[in-house]
């Protein structure tokens, strides 16, 4: 079984966030970088299925800050490739994303993609489903579990409201994870050395230009405290009536 | 007699001897270098002391001391005197016709031998007396399996045994001579030989002439049985224990011991029992169960699955059962199936020879190595096992994010490292930056003092009072890093190394001349580890310091608390660690409190359950928390109504402990720097 994690850095919510002066992305020059949470989950599901199954997991990422860190921890966890995407990707899409990771992905041989579901600065949450379209395979989100028996895996995916759903579909397949059957593992920092000083960084060059990025950023800004609340009451037609009416008076 | 066939089984009897001596050294020569070769004369000195004076045994138990320095001593000399006696008459006697034992010589000798052969009985009853009271040390319950997993009756056997043979050779010692004085038509000079002589007449009247060879017999047989049993018993600690002092490391545990480049290359931690050093392999077999290990530890003490004692005779069976040619003793302690087993075929010591929740469950207050009379370094060795969980990954979630929160922030609060010293803001002053300007003083703040609300108080407080003093101090801002204190004792020396890199970067930067510190726990570190490092700056606690301000007149009291009576918790970093008890029982008297110690107090001290990492794991599972239990203790004290503490993880824990446990109207937890600020 091979599996391929795409992995990404996103800006750490530890430090306070500022928006920059074209008001449109956050002030970069202080902001420290840490793997996505989602993407964390999906490499130690990807490991967890090594374990049990054998074959191989390749961590995936393109360039970006501090992402040499991350792809060392992960192949300090126990990747066995560790592969960089080279390129300009700065405040790339998630469409932008997946198309220069599925130009690469593609000439590799995989059974499974696992990646995180979302991050913390995606716009969209759709970096799983539009992965598995450039790549022309099937493609659950939202996943919780993935057991894999004689070509097929069984995935859990959650719907709101706790219910949820048991798939079976056949490999290849790319899986948009939510959280691992396990915690992510703790890399004692001796091994992340040891991988910085031994680990093959391979890098390739990787393009995701010419397709739409399907939304783009007005303006950002800190979220504004109200004046106040409003109760609406009535049937739920009414209330939907109230609503539509306040949102179409707002825009 | 025959003297061939007695010569034939003598030579015998040592032969057994010398052969489980030696499969114990083949034992040690298995384990790893110790580096302990240092300083050998001194080692060698030190060691002939506290065995001649007994003082390791003595300590805290004045019984059990005295007790073991009458059958030591009584030992010894019957050894001589039995020797010289030998030599006198197998050797003087019949190949050069001469005697040393004749005169006024031979009546102090007999003296001498009969007195010190009387303290011998009577300390051997003393013990016999004391086991029969059954004192908790001597309890062999394990706290992490239940009573039909495992099998210490033969401990108890070997405890029996020891004690009555030794009796029986004592006792069979005196009849003989009593009638061998009978038997001579008690001559005068033997009064000299007191007992003897009272047993002579006591026994003149059943053939004493023809009882003698019979006693003789079985006593010499006895005997010799004796010393062929040694090395196979817990004899064995007789010569094993000299030697386990005389190689004990002063600084064991205060400083762990470094891992090696290539140990980190291939996986941080023991996975095979070659790994261990010889002198941990010798800990193993140093331990005699005196069970005061067992007592002292706080994670015994509060239902966690971890005994000191229990941890070392695991690993002993375990070693004997790898590398020792099976047992090395006669009467070992068995365990069931279940427990042999282990999980899943494959045995890891660190998992299934010692649980990893027995592992997790110590708190490197120290107390067993402080207890231990013998010299076993404990923790050491928890320690190293701890490196191998940390190497697989093994442990509680909170934990794992904590340890990477200081790897990525430096802190254990998971918060900016730019945060770190915001404490300061809203102060009237400005905290000098020792990056920028040469101060004498560099603050070292640590994480608790740092970031956590309620400790931040009380770092405000010191801050306050080192500017009144006009004190030239500064910290590091955003530099300092978590010192590694307790990274280290977690197992996690990687990260350790890292943050020990990072402080020796920023102390590189800046420009001072001695540490301080408000915490016991980066005081150790600081003070012990770093200069392995290349750290060569001399290190206070802030009570230390303020002690020392004290004396030079500049820190000044204007009034007495005289209205306070209250009890002082010694940190185990601050007083057990590094024997600094004094300084802040200096302060209080200068402060004027009424003060009372506890009875666990210096460096008896009882921990409060927050070191070695436990601080971020969970403790709800413990049927009572040490801090809890520290806290019913210091109200023992009749009207006692502050807690005194001096170490930040005190202040975090005690506050707690005094509430959840409903005494907040009891008892005040206080800062000493709370009731300094208050006498200025």
């Amino acid at each position: 079984m091979n599996i391929i994690v795409p992995i990404k850095q996103v800006p750490d919510l530890v430090e306070e966030l500022q928006v920059d002066a074209s008001g449109k992305d956050l002030d970069r020059e202080w902001l420290k970088y840490k793997v996505s949470e989602f993407d964390d989950h999906a490499l130690e599901e990807a490991l967890l299925l090594k374990e049990q199954h054998g074959g191989s997991v390749t961590a995936i990422a393109l360039d970006g800050e501090d992402i040499d860190k991350a792809l060392f921890a992960a192949s300090a966890k126990g990747a066995d490739r560790v592969i960089k995407v080279t390129g300009d990707f700065k405040g790339a899409s998630n469409h932008t994303a997946a198309k220069a990771l599925a130009n690469v992905i593609k000439g590799m041989p995989y059974d499974l993609v696992l990646t995180g579901v979302q991050s913390v600065e995606d716009r969209d949450g759709q970096i799983a489903v539009l992965l598995a379209h450039y790549l022309g395979t099937p493609h659950i989100s939202v996943v919780t579990g993935v057991e894999v028996a004689g070509g097929k895996v069984t995935v859990h995916k959650e719907y709101g409201g706790g219910v949820v759903a048991e798939f079976e579909a056949s490999l290849p397949m790319v899986l948009g994870i939510q959280a691992a059957r396990e915690t992510p593992r703790y890399v004692p920092v001796s091994r992340v050395r040891q991988a910085m000083r031994d680990a093959n960084l391979e890098e390739v060059a990787g393009d995701g230009s010419g397709v739409s990025a399907g939304s783009s950023i007005s303006r950002m800004f800190k979220p504004e405290t109200g004046g106040g609340a409003e109760m609406l009451s009535g049937s739920a037609q009414e209330i939907a009536g109230k609503l539509a009416a306040i949102i179409k008076s707002k825009m | 007699m025959d003297g061939g066939r007695f010569l034939y089984r003598r030579v015998g009897y040592e032969r057994v001897f010398i052969y489980g001596f030696w499969r114990r050294y083949r034992k040690y020569r298995r384990g790893k270098d110790a580096d302990r070769f240092n300083n050998l004369v001194g080692r060698f000195f030190k060691a002939l002391g506290a065995m001649a004076t007994n003082k390791t045994v003595y300590k805290r138990d004045s019984y059990a001391g005295a007790a073991h320095w009458m059958i030591f001593w009584g030992f010894v000399v019957l050894f001589i005197g039995t020797a010289i006696v030998a030599l006198d008459f197998d050797i003087l006697k019949p190949v050069f016709d001469q005697s040393i034992l004749v005169g006024t010589f031979y009546k102090w000798f007999s003296l001498f031998l009969d007195v010190f052969g009387a303290l011998f009985i009577v300390g051997l009853f003393m013990m016999l007396f004391r086991r029969g009271k059954k004192p908790p040390q001597l309890d062999y319950k394990r706290p992490d399996l239940k009573p039909e997993q495992y099998d210490r009756s033969g401990y108890q056997k070997d405890d029996k045994a020891f004690l009555w043979l030794l009796i029986v050779i004592g006792v069979t010692g005196f009849l003989l001579e009593g009638l061998r004085i009978a038997a001579e038509g008690m001559p005068a000079f033997e009064v000299w030989s007191p007992v003897g002589y009272v047993l002579g007449l006591m026994l003149g009247g059943f053939g004493p002439e023809t009882l003698h060879p019979y006693v003789w017999w079985f006593h010499a047989i006895v005997v010799l049985g004796f010393i062929a049993y040694i090395p196979y018993s817990k004899a064995m600690h007789m010569l094993v224990d000299y030697a386990n002092l005389m190689f004990k490391d002063d600084l064991a545990a205060k400083r762990l011991p470094k891992v090696s480049p290539e140990k980190m290359k291939e996986g941080i931690g023991y996975r095979k029992i070659d790994d261990f050093t010889w002198k941990e392999l010798m800990d193993f077999d140093a331990c005699t169960k005196c069970g005061r290990c067992h007592v002292a530890c706080p994670a015994n003490a509060s239902g966690a699955p971890l005994s000191p004692r229990d941890l070392i005779l695991d690993l002993r069976t375990y070693a004997d059962a790898t590398i020792g040619n099976g047992t090395s003793e006669i009467f070992q302690q068995t365990f069931s199936e279940g427990v042999k087993a282990g999980k899943g075929g494959k045995i890891s010591i660190a998992g299934d020879i010692i649980r990893a929740d027995t592992l997790w469950a110590c708190t490197t207050c120290m107390a067993c190595v402080e207890a231990c009379p013998v010299g076993i370094e404990h923790l050491t060795t928890i320690v190293n096992l701890r490196r191998t969980l940390v190497d697989a990954g093994t442990m509680e979630n909170s934990l794992q994010d904590t340890l990477a929160n200081i790897g990525d922030y430096g802190n254990s609060f998971g918060q900016s490292d730019r945060a770190r010293a915001k404490w300061t803001q809203g102060l009237e002053f400005k905290v000098k930056d020792a990056r920028k300007e040469p101060v004498k003083y560099l603050w070292f703040v640590g994480d608790y003092a740092s970031y956590d609300p309620a400790v931040q108080q009380m770092t405000r407080k010191v801050a306050g009072i080192f500017e009144k003093m006009g004190l030239d101090y500064g910290i590091l801002y955003e530099s300092e890093k978590n010192a590694g204190n307790d990274v280290r004792r977690i197992g996690e020396e990687g990260l350790f190394e890292m943050l020990v890199e990072d402080n020796m970067a920023a102390f590189a930067k800046s420009d001072f001349k001695e540490i301080v510190t408000t915490d016991p726990h980066s005081f150790n570190t600081l003070k012990n580890e770093y200069p392995e490092f290349g750290s060569s700056y001399a290190v206070h606690h802030y009570t230390g310091l303020l002690c020392k301000l004290l004396d030079e007149g500049k820190l000044k009291f204007s009034k007495k608390l005289r209205h306070y009576k209250v009890t002082y918790h010694d940190p185990c970093y601050l007083g057990r660690y590094n024997g600094e008890t004094e300084a802040p029982r200096k302060l209080l008297r200068a402060l004027g409190v009424e003060f009372q110690d506890m009875r666990r107090c210096g460096a008896n001290s009882f921990c409060c359950g927050a070191g070695g990492g436990r601080i971020w794991m969970d403790d709800s599972k413990l049927e009572k928390r040490p801090s809890v239990q520290r806290i019913e203790e210091a109200l023992e004290i009749d009207g006692v109504n502050l807690f005194i503490v001096a170490c930040p993880k005190d202040y975090t824990m005690y506050t707690d402990a005094v509430k959840s446990s409903g005494n907040e109207k009891r008892l005040a937890v206080r800062d000493i720097i709370e009731l300094v600020e208050e006498a200025m």
